[in-house]
Formats: structure tokens, C-alpha cells, sequence
């Protein structure tokens, strides 16, 4: 019987994950059979179990976090650009990605999309795809667009691969990735009703993980959590119930999130890498997988800053929604500086929370920010004000 | 009766109070401090909630809300915790009722904060991260000249004619003293010099949080530092300013005494929404 390993125990080795720059699990899962390949993806939001079916590895790529030093990335954008395609950059440059075969650049605004072209030029060699998502949501017109889209990445990664990807594969996939979706709503599912027992701190860490490793060794990870944290009893605080909003591209410092724990917050949800929660039920194993799949996101999709909503009266709902599930008391806008997606959405977004009271406070931040004592601030003082004055 | 504690882990002290709260009134049934002396703060903070405890002759089990403040989020037997200015300012409204702008200045930084006259915060200035506002500053400065840190407020008192030093960087500020020693300025003048300069930085962020009536009040540890606080009175005087500076004998625990009594008014909250206890009750 394998051996019980307890909370910080699997949350040490999602930091280790976390902190290696030099991707080494990737690596040696590459280096375990031969020709396997490895295919990184920016944020947003790919179709990872494409790429599982062509027998590849996802690999999520986040920017390089706070303590890469970036020298050559600046090189390439100008000041007023926020810094996950600078770190990104940087990564690429100095080797990091030495081991990745392919790279998919999906459409979650002009610098990711610019930094494909500049992928292009600086790796001749590596298949690099800009992933276009529709922003149109009917069958008959996004819905055709998307299929094609999804097919031509379907084969460019048969191509890669050197043998095509069969339907079978593609169900195999969806399946082995719906568990994981599955076992990703667990985990936010339990911190919303018992946020003491888990701390965002570690959820990030142990969501994280999933950009590196396999999917099934992830889902495994996940059942591990879930059983320890729920086995390991923690003080509940007097803490205020906040969601986390626009946090799905250039990753915060962990200290961030940390602060604002500290800070007497509980995160009761929040939108870090949606690619693991973008989808929001499971992905029929049935019928035409690539139809599936679009389908999936055409209409069972998260509402996010990256994602269009063509009736004004809808925008914003989805953080309404969640205020009223997740018994929040509070949302915390943080999103990178210059991240347009994000800021642009923000002010919609707190117009639609005052209109029902909901209170709120926004900063921002880079994936490299050293200094917390205004988060603390901040958050401190955001969440007194909800604690003492809040009404009844 | 509802018993809570506040804990406050400054940067130099660690503060406990134990405070009982019936029908409105409130008694205070216990206060330790401890100055932290490169031990560990939280180590400190739990003997001195042990202490407390022991002056009121009760078990934990009896403290329906342990409040942490300042550095103390991470004490693993706090029931919440609250941030500084808001228990500074509760702290400020308790120990005078008066009260509307509170004057933090702690070993690290410095704070105006104004309050109505629930202990809410309305807005606060802080000074910034430069240390010559502080009284780590202060105290380093004794330091080299000898003098010990109970001495300051009497002798910078009896300072004449004194020297100012700079008010924007701590390292300007002690080249500053050093030049006045080669210069044999007294040692009155010069602490009479940096009070006057700290002075006038506080009195500037009191300034920065609205032209307001009433008591401004000092609290934290430069609050018993009487030279500090004639200083003070005078740099808002000459500022024209309406408010009255005051300190407290028990001003060094203002945010301790805050954090105790928000304790209170949460608990109650959460038991008026059915929830007391919810939030554990020290274990």
C-alpha cells in the first residue's frame, strides 16, 4: 500500500515544481521514452487533450514568476508592456525550453499574440501556432470557424508527432482530462465551504503542479490533496470571504496571495489559470470529439476579460454569480499592470458589483513584485471594513 | 460576560490585554508588555497572553475572541486579526473619548490616522519607508550618544537652542548627528533637534488627513516619549492647528486595547448572525 503522504509534504513538492525553471519533471518525463514530445502553451486556454492524444505533454508556460531576472526580454518590448512575455522571452532564450517541441500562443490579447510572430523568428525550428478562439458563440458560424481551427491544430500536432491522432485517442483524452476538471472543482468546491482547510496559498501551488506534470499524475495529486487536507483538522479564522478576479494570465508573486491570506481574507474563488477551469462540465466522450470539444466551448465555457460578451446586460454576471455561490463578501480586482483584457474589464465589472453593494478594492501588480506592504494595507484594511461595518 | 483578548506585535514590543465586556461596559482585566529584545515575537505573544490570563485568573477556553494586530496575523490561536490602523484608532477612541485623529508612531513608521467617534477610519497618512520618522531611529541615535531610551523625553526637554537634523533619510540624519558631536552640541539639542524634526513630519501627515477639532492622540511606543510629545504640541501649533496633542499613560497598548475590543464587537456580530463560535474560540 503506498505510503499516506500529508499536506505539506505534497504541497512541498507542487513548490518544488513550482520553483524549477528548468522544468526538470517536464524534462525527464520527455527523456523516459523515446520520442515523446513536449508542447507549451500560454495562457489562456488551449485544448490540452489534443495535444495529450498526439502522446505529447502540455506544458503550461506562466511567465518566469519573481525570481527570474529578465535581461534579454526587454529587448523586445517596449516599457509600457506588462512582463509575462518579457519572462517568457527571457526563458526561451537562455535554453529553458530547449526540451519543448512545440509552442501554441492562444488568443488572449495583441502581446501574446505578437510574441507568437516573435516565437517564429527567434525558433525557426519549434512548431509555433497561434491559437485562434472564436468570438462568436453559435454552431453555425464560431462553431465552424472553431472546428477548423481545432482540426488544423489537430494536425499540425500529427505532424509534429509523426502519426495522426485517431478519435479513440481524442475520447481517451476528454475522458482522462473531465476527471481532472472534475477533481479541479473538488478542490475550489472545498475551499469555498472550508476555506481554513485550504489555503489559496496552496491550492495555487497544488493547481500549478497540473502545468507540468501529466494529467493522470495530476489527477492523482489532486485525490492526494483532497483526502490529506480533509484528514488534517486547522483553526478556522475570523476571516472575510473574498474572490480573487483577474489573475489568469501573468501570475502574481505567491506572496501575493499570501498578503492577502495574511490580511484576514479568505479566497473563496478566483480565475488563476482557467485553462484547468475553463471548461465547466464535462466534454461528451461521445460522437465527434473535435465537435465535442468545440461545442464545450462555444457554450460551457467561463466568462472571463478574455472571452466576448455580446450582450451588455450579461457582462459581469458570472462574478455576480459567484459572489451569491461562494457566499463572498468581497472581490479583490488584481491584475497585472498593462494587462488590457483585465483592466479594460475591471470597470464594467465594479460598476455591476455597487449596483448590489458588493464591496470591492483593485491594485495591481507584475509577476516580479517584491513589495507587499500595500497589498497588506490594502487588504487589511478591506477586510476589517467588511468585518466591522459591513451590514447586519 | 464576553472576555477577548488583543495581542499586538509591534517591531520592538509585544503588547497583550485582556478586556470583559457586559451590557456595553467594558472592564480591563489584564495588560503585559514585553519588549522583544531579538527574541521570538510569537513565542512572547503567547506568554503574554498566558500572563494575562493569569491576572484575571482565567483559562483560555474562557476568551471568546483572541484579536492579533500589527505583525501577529500568524499566531495560530487567534480567533481573527485586524489591521493596525483600524485597532490604533479604536484603542485611540477608548483610552480618550475625544479622540479624532490618532498619531501611530511605532519603531518603524508613522501614521495620522483620523477616526469618527466609533473608532471608525475615515482616511490616514503614513510616512514613508525612510526610517528618520521612527523610533528605531530615535533610539539608535540615544544609542551612540549614551543615553537610555527612558532618559529621551527629559533630556531633549531641557534643549534650548536646538540643531535640525535632516528630515528626509535616516543615514542624512545620523550624518547629521555625528557632524553635531564633532561640534560639541549638547545632547539636549540635538534629541531636542530630532524632535523637532520627527515632529514636523507627523505634523504634516495630521495636517494631510483634514483640518479636524478634538483630540489627536499618541499611541505607540513614541507616545511615552514626553519630549516627542511637547515637540509635537509645538509643530502643531505652529501649523495653527485645532487640535489638542495629548498622550495617554497607557497609550503603548492602544492597539492591543483595539484589537480586544473589535474582538468583542465581532464576536457579537457573529452571534447576532448565529455564527458565535463559528470562528474558534481560542485553542
Amino acid at each position: 500500500m503506498a505510503e499516506t503522504r500529508t499536506t505539506a509534504e505534497i504541497v512541498a513538492q507542487c513548490q518544488a515544481l513550482f520553483d524549477d525553471l528548468e522544468f526538470t519533471h517536464s524534462r525527464r518525463w520527455k527523456e523516459a521514452a523515446p520520442g515523446r514530445k513536449v508542447v507549451g502553451y500560454l495562457p489562456v486556454y488551449v485544448p490540452a487533450e489534443i495535444i495529450h492524444a498526439a502522446g505529447m505533454l502540455p506544458l503550461g508556460i506562466l511567465g518566469g514568476g519573481e525570481n527570474l531576472e529578465v535581461i534579454h526580454g526587454d529587448a523586445y518590448y517596449q516599457s509600457y508592456i506588462c512582463r509575462i512575455p518579457r519572462s517568457t522571452l527571457e526563458l526561451g532564450i537562455t535554453g529553458k525550453f530547449d526540451f519543448v517541441d512545440g509552442f501554441l500562443f492562444p488568443s488572449i490579447c495583441d502581446v501574446i499574440r505578437n510574441l507568437s510572430g516573435i516565437w517564429k523568428l527567434l525558433f525557426p525550428k519549434v512548431y509555433v501556432r497561434y491559437f485562434d478562439v472564436p468570438q462568436e458563440f453559435t454552431d453555425d458560424v464560431g462553431g465552424v470557424y472553431y472546428e477548423k481551427e481545432l482540426q488544423e491544430l489537430r494536425e499540425g500536432l500529427a505532424h509534429l508527432g509523426g502519426r495522426p491522432i485517431t478519435d479513440e485517442a481524442l475520447r481517451t483524452s476528454i475522458a482522462l482530462f473531465n476527471e481532472n476538471r472534475k477533481l479541479v472543482r473538488e478542490v475550489y468546491d472545498l475551499r469555498a465551504r472550508t476555506p481554513w482547510l485550504t489555503p489559496t496559498s496552496e491550492v495555487y501551488l497544488v493547481m500549478r503542479a497540473g502545468m507540468v506534470v501529466p494529467v493522470e499524475e495530476h489527477s492523482a495529486l489532486l485525490r492526494e490533496y483532497l483526502a490529506a487536507v480533509q484528514a488534517e483538522p486547522r483553526p478556522m479564522r475570523d476571516n472575510c470571504r473574498v474572490i480573487l478576479n483577474g489573475v489568469f494570465c501573468e501570475q502574481p508573486p505567491l506572496n501575493l496571495v499570501k498578503a492577502i491570506e495574511m490580511s484576514g481574507c479568505y479566497v473563496v474563488d478566483d480565475d488563476f489559470m482557467l485553462v484547468n477551469r475553463w471548461l465547466l462540465d464535462d466534454v461528451p466522450t461521445s460522437g465527434d470529439p473535435i465537435q465535442a470539444l468545440a461545442r464545450a466551448f462555444l457554450h460551457r465555457s467561463a466568462e472571463t476579460a478574455a472571452k466576448y460578451q455580446p450582450d451588455l446586460a450579461k457582462k459581469g454576471q458570472y462574478l455576480l454569480d459567484a459572489v451569491r455561490d461562494r457566499a463572498a463578501e468581497g472581490v479583490i480586482f488584481a491584475a497585472p499592470s498593462f494587462c488590457d483584457p483585465a483592466l479594460l474589464e475591471r470597470p464594467m465589472l465594479e460598476s455591476r458589483l455597487e449596483k448590489v453593494d458588493v464591496p470591492h478594492i483593485g491594485f495591481k501588480y507584475a509577476e516580479n513584485s517584491g513589495q507587499m506592504q500595500p497589498v497588506r494595507e490594502q487588504a487589511g484594511t478591506f477586510a476589517d471594513s467588511i468585518k466591522l461595518w459591513s451590514s447586519p | 460576560m464576553v472576555v477577548t483578548a488583543g495581542i499586538d506585535v509591534g517591531t520592538g514590543c509585544v503588547k497583550a490585554v485582556l478586556f470583559g465586556s457586559e451590557g456595553g461596559k467594558t472592564t480591563w482585566m489584564g495588560r503585559h508588555l514585553e519588549r522583544i529584545r531579538q527574541r521570538d515575537p510569537y513565542q512572547l505573544a503567547e506568554e503574554a497572553f498566558e500572563a494575562v490570563l493569569a491576572q484575571a485568573g482565567l483559562p483560555r477556553k474562557e476568551v471568546a475572541y483572541v484579536a492579533t494586530t500589527g505583525d501577529g496575523e500568524s499566531l495560530t490561536f487567534a480567533t481573527g486579526h485586524f489591521y493596525s490602523m483600524t485597532t490604533h484608532a479604536r484603542g485611540g477612541i477608548y483610552l480618550d473619548p475625544t479622540t479624532r485623529v490618532v498619531c501611530d508612531i511605532g519603531a518603524l513608521h508613522g501614521r495620522a490616522i483620523r477616526t469618527d467617534e466609533r473608532g471608525k477610519v475615515l482616511t490616514y497618512r503614513m510616512t514613508s519607508q525612510c526610517a528618520s520618522g521612527s523610533g528605531q531611529f530615535l533610539e539608535n541615535i540615544a544609542r551612540y550618544l549614551g543615553i537610555s531610551q527612558d532618559e529621551i523625553g527629559a533630556i531633549s526637554q531641557q534643549g534650548k537652542t536646538p540643531e535640525k537634523v535632516s528630515s528626509i533619510c535616516a543615514v542624512l540624519a545620523e550624518t547629521d548627528v555625528i557632524n553635531m558631536v564633532s561640534r560639541n552640541i549638547s545632547a539636549a539639542n540635538i534629541l531636542r533637534g530630532i524632535h523637532l524634526s520627527m515632529a514636523g513630519r507627523v505634523a504634516s501627515l495630521i495636517k494631510g488627513v483634514g483640518g479636524v477639532e478634538g483630540t489627536a492622540l499618541m499611541t505607540g511606543g513614541l507616545a511615552l516619549d514626553a519630549g516627542f510629545v511637547a515637540a509635537l504640541a509645538d509643530s502643531m501649533a505652529e501649523v495653527k492647528s485645532a487640535l489638542v496633542v495629548k498622550s495617554h499613560p497607557d497609550a503603548i497598548f492602544a492597539g492591543a486595547i483595539g484589537a480586544a475590543l473589535w474582538g468583542a464587537f465581532r464576536h457579537e456580530k457573529l452571534r447576532a448572525r448565529g455564527l458565535g463560535g463559528a470562528a474558534g474560540r481560542a485553542a
